[in-house]
């Protein structure tokens, strides 16, 4: 069954070889070089001060959504780190490219890098900022809030919680891996077709990209799962529908989106493995395949997973806005409906990414409608935050500032993307550099609303300061050097700059490809200044009280800071919508309860983590055609998988005098505090 | 905080860049559509941009204007217990969905005048003088241009009578591409194995770079042609020096044209006499499975693109 691969194989190493290894690509070796540095200094460091112990206990192994949430987060901002590093090439390259007497270094004829080499690196960005970067860090955000906010102990999966982390983390592994065992994908992000068939992509990368994002989406989708249930089941006493937070709201909606999403990615990109793997023509020009047949699941998923992406984003805003204006947020119910009704439209849109591929004027005009109509909703969130901030109080600390940017993103994404909505204009903008300066406005909205929620709930989650003056730092240059780069990036798409050019052919647009140059620089200082932020707060470490600015609304400032690993002592009663502000205005925030009760927790699971590895092992074995590792990880997950079935472990109990311990003490229950070892139930004590 | 709406609403100051830099606009292409199809884009576009920038610049301003008079410093009015409204949260669906309404019916509108089999504004012209018939195909990485009626082919480049309604059919006989000239000829897909068409005016000489939108590999950076659109005794001069060309455009010759290749300095060429039904034959060959593989070579160490053709045999 198997097809005719280009090169060699063996049954050992599979398509494996020492070739594979780029020890003759210096920016490779320079990479790996610094990889294997930060690597070594990071494991040394946890071997000197003896920590392998508590983070195999504490994190590796935890089932605590916090902690799961923050390792994803940690994750998220590792790739995209990574992401950036692309970019930065990306642009780079196009800087010095220009024209057909520029000079080559590094064996590349123009530029630094050879056209296969770049062609992986935009590839990679745009595959490892919305899947490995953006994805987890907003997963993480809603795993660390979403609990709190509804006054839950957990996720209603804890178990699988972690599977999710541990797979996506998987995922990631296998992007990383690539830049130094063979090659990866050079097709885009969306993998375009037929570009992605073996013929045409005879290596290993597609195939990295492929399973990466394969594995790493299980375990999106697993989440999703999670997240449903656990706002459906889970919500506090009193926490009826409408008074959920708007955060929570979009977190429901989102996850709609992705539960339902993300299974026909993972069908799209089955089908193009078996085209690869096993010769199948789905998607191919001859013999029946249809190449359209891809591009219509990729989007049918592509889509509504960009807002997949922006609602958490929205609904950051809603939480930090009203914040920051000592108000309520106006028009909460507008906000509930708008945000169904953008998640609802986003499945009915997917063809607008593809009006040039002839469809007839009136199949493209029922799309440019439907996308038209997102307009309408996303319209009425910005008008209600506005009006939020209409008689209000405002103080402009760093999580404001962002939300307040973002807003300005939105609005220049927005009627961009209002434009390449209809496809009279799109007929001459699609796929040029304007089309990735509309869709960068929106991903750095997101990106603003990531940092705002880092900044936000930092406090709360650590129990420390997030360092002001490096964040607001931080904020200015990132948003100086997003003004410069993509004003110039829309200019360059009016001058028809097409995308994804290894070579730039027409020297007319070097003033604004150095423009955008400058500004990656100021880039590089942003991120210098976040490193800062977070090391100065590291080291002053000065505690916060539960409610680190004061005017908080939502029930997860109720609860100290650092959250203690049982989230509340007492489950809470809600009373209002703006539970912690109608407290506050009853002058009951402070109010401890008369007394503690036994709390059940879930004890923690190392089989998570070795399913994640395993998965790993399972797309390495796949990706280089090692049949037996393949064969021998998907028999060790199965077996995982049933060793947990038999698994009786019941929890284990903590009894209210600790509790009430705790309470006193409460460095001794937050997130990097080192718990006791703790004896699960017996089946007589769960009776 | 004045400067962040200009900073942070990018279209806003393209025109101030403009402006600002000095800028010839003459390299924004988009900018002077030339073709009629170009200025019905162009005109969309514009429109767009007003009918958006009437509910965009009042909320970008509101907004600057509520952060600055209600920031807790100037001690405005303060009203905390004001969160909702229903008159005002009925306007705020209502104003987007009158805009949207207007964007609908430009939308469909515009979409038929352009329409590339058919564009409507190009009704009249096409009834008056029978559109110039041309095949296109693009191979890895060169652009073949037939003229089934004149009976010649030209590589990377494409000569047009001006004041001539011009008719693509557009094939792949490799991966996709996507058609495109600025202010000319408005996009469409190429696909192996399918036809797409295009249609446009060329109503004044000129000459200008089309290339491929879409990315296809290795060689899509250099994948240019130069359109030169010329009087028409100019375009008889140009077909006669194409026919004179020795070499044969049989469906072997194609075969061999077709290998990979990366026309690194947009050589120009000529065909004489193509194949009746080239076009359809690519079609056809690729429905049933004919591909030019990029050898793994190609793609592993492109250290360097220079060199002509790479050799693969094209299979089946
Ligand atoms: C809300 C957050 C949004 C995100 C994250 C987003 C993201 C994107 C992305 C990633 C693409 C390009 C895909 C590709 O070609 O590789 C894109 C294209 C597009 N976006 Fe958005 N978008 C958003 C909102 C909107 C809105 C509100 C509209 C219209 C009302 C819109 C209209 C479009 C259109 C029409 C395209 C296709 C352009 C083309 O490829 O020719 N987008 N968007
Ligand atoms: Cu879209």
């Amino acid at each position: 069954m198997q097809v005719a691969i280009q090169g060699p194989w063996s049954p050992l190493f599979g398509r494996l070889t020492l070739a594979s290894i780029p020890y003759h690509t210096p920016i490779l070796i320079a990479t790996f070089a610094g990889v294997a540095v930060i690597g070594l200094v990071i494991v040394g460091a946890v071997l000197y001060y003896n920590k392998l112990g508590y983070l195999w206990r504490e994190w590796i192994t935890t089932v605590d959504h916090k902690k799961i949430g923050v390792m994803y987060i940690i994750l998220g901002l590792v790739m995209l780190v990574r992401g950036f590093a692309d970019g930065l090439m990306i642009r780079t390259q196009q800087a010095m490219a220009i024209g057909p007497n520029s000079p080559g270094i590094l064996g590349a004829q123009h530029g630094f890098l050879p056209p296969f080499h770049f062609d992986q690196i935009y590839s990679a960005h745009g595959t490892v900022m919305i899947l490995f970067a953006a994805t987890p860090i907003l997963t993480g955000l809603t795993n660390v809030i979403v609990p709190l906010q509804i006054g839950a102990r957990d996720m209603a999966f804890p178990y699988m919680n972690a599977l999710s982390l541990w797979l996506t983390t998987a995922g990631a592994i296998l992007v990383m891996l690539s830049l130094f065992v063979g090659d990866f994908s050079a097709a885009g992000w969306v993998g375009l077709i037929p570009l992605t068939e073996l013929p045409y992509s005879p290596g290993v990368g597609v195939d990295y990209w492929m399973w990466a994002i394969q594995i790493s989406s299980i375990g999106t989708t697993l989440n999703a799962i999670n997240m449903i249930v656990t706002i459906i089941k889970m919500r506090a006493p009193g926490m009826s529908w409408f008074r959920l937070p708007v955060f929570t709201w979009t977190t429901l909606s989102t996850n709609i989106i992705g539960l339902t999403a993300f299974p026909v990615l993972g069908v799209a990109l089955g089908l193009l493995g078996a085209d690869r793997y096993l010769g199948a023509h789905f998607y191919t020009a001859g013999l029946g395949g249809n190449l359209m047949l891809y591009t219509n699941l990729f989007w049918i998923w592509g889509h509504p997973e960009v807002y997949f992406l922006v609602l958490p984003a929205f609904g950051i805003f809603s939480e930090i806005i009203p914040t920051f204006s000592e108000k309520p947020l106006f028009g909460y119910t507008t906000m509930v409906a708008a945000t169904f009704a953008i998640a609802g439209i986003s499945w009915a849109v997917w063809l607008h990414h593809f009006f040039t591929m002839a469809a007839g004027p009136d199949v493209n005009g029922f799309f440019s409608i439907a996308t038209m109509l997102v307009g309408i909703p996303t319209g009425v969130k910005v008008f209600n935050w506005m009006f939020t901030l209409y008689r209000g109080r405002l103080t402009f600390a760093t999580p404001m500032l962002w939300s307040l940017a973002g807003l300005f993103l939105l609005l220049a994404g927005g009627i961009t993307g209002m434009m390449l909505a209809i496809p009279a204009i799109n007929y001459s903008v699609h796929d040029s550099v304007f089309v990735i300066a509309h869709f960068h406005c929106m991903v750095l909205l997101i990106g603003a609303a990531m940092f705002a929620a880092v900044s936000y709930w930092f406090p709360k989650v650590f129990g420390i300061q997030l360092d002001e003056r490096n964040g607001l730092m931080f904020f200015w240059t990132f948003i100086a050097a997003t003004g410069i780069v993509f004003i110039a990036m829309f200019a360059l798409g009016f001058e028809g700059e097409t995308r994804r050019l290894a070579y730039i052919y027409d020297p007319a647009w070097r003033p604004m490809l150095w423009t955008e140059e400058a500004g990656m620089m100021l880039y590089i200082v942003s991120i210098g200044y976040f490193a800062r932020m977070l090391y100065v707060s590291l080291r002053d470490r000065i505690p916060v009280p539960a409610d680190p600015w004061g005017t908080s609304r939502t029930l997860e400032f109720l609860t100290h800071s650092p959250v203690p690993f049982y989230n509340f002592a007492v489950t809470p009663q809600v009373n209002a919508r703006d539970e912690l502000a109608w407290r506050r205005d009853h002058g009951l925030e402070k109010t401890q309860p008369d007394a503690f009760e036994v709390i059940h927790m879930p004890c923690n699971s190392a089989i998570p983590f070795i399913i994640g590895m395993l998965a790993m092992a399972f797309g390495f074995g796949l990706i280089w055609r090692i049949w037996w590792m393949f064969g021998a990880a998907l028999l060790g997950i199965v077996i995982a998988v049933i060793i947990r079935s038999f698994d009786k472990n019941l929890g284990y109990e903590i009894q209210p005098e600790e509790v009430a311990a705790m309470e006193r003490n409460l460095a001794t229950a937050g997130i990097i505090a080192e718990q006791p070892a703790r004896k699960p139930l017996t089946e007589a004590e769960a009776h | 905080m004045r400067l962040k709406p200009i900073l942070a609403n990018p279209l806003l100051a393209v025109p101030a860049l403009l402006a600002l830099s000095g800028c010839n606009t003459g390299d924004y292409r988009l900018f002077h559509p030339l073709s009629q199809v170009a200025q019905v884009q162009w005109w969309a576009t514009l429109f767009e941009l007003g009918i958006m920038s009437l509910i965009i610049v009042p909320v970008t301003v509101l907004i600057a204007v509520f952060i600055w008079r209600y920031r807790k410093s100037a001690n405005a009015k303060y009203d905390p217990s004001w969160s909702h409204s229903l008159g005002l949260e009925i306007l705020v669906w209502a104003v987007p969905l009158v805009i949207v309404t207007i964007c609908g019916i430009v939308s469909i509108r515009t979409t038929h005048a352009v329409d590339p089999y058919a564009p409507g504004v190009l009704a009249k012209a096409e009834a008056a003088q029978p559109p110039l018939d041309i095949d296109v195909i693009t191979t890895d990485w060169q652009w073949l241009f037939i003229y089934p009626d004149q009976h010649v082919a030209a590589v990377d480049e494409l000569v047009v009578p001006a004041g001539r309604v011009v008719h693509m059919r557009l094939t792949s006989s490799s991966v996709t591409n996507d058609f495109f000239i600025p202010g000319v000829a408005p996009m469409i897909d190429v696909m192996p194995g399918m036809r797409t068409e295009d249609t446009f005016d060329a109503p004044t000489p000129l000459s200008d770079t089309g290339f491929s939108a879409d990315f296809s590999g290795a060689g899509f950076s250099w994948m240019q042609f130069e359109l030169h659109i010329v009087p028409q005794g100019d375009f008889d001069t140009w077909v006669a020096k194409a026919a004179a060309s020795p070499r044969q455009l049989t469906y072997t010759a194609f075969t061999q044209f077709a290998q990979p290749t990366v026309n690194e300095h947009a050589t120009i060429s000529y065909f004489a006499n193509p194949t009746p039904q080239l076009f359809e034959t690519v079609v056809g060959a690729a429905q049933a499975g004919v591909v030019y593989p990029v050898p793994d070579a190609l793609t592993t160490s492109v250290a360097s693109l220079e060199g002509g053709p790479v050799s693969a045999a094209a299979t089946k």
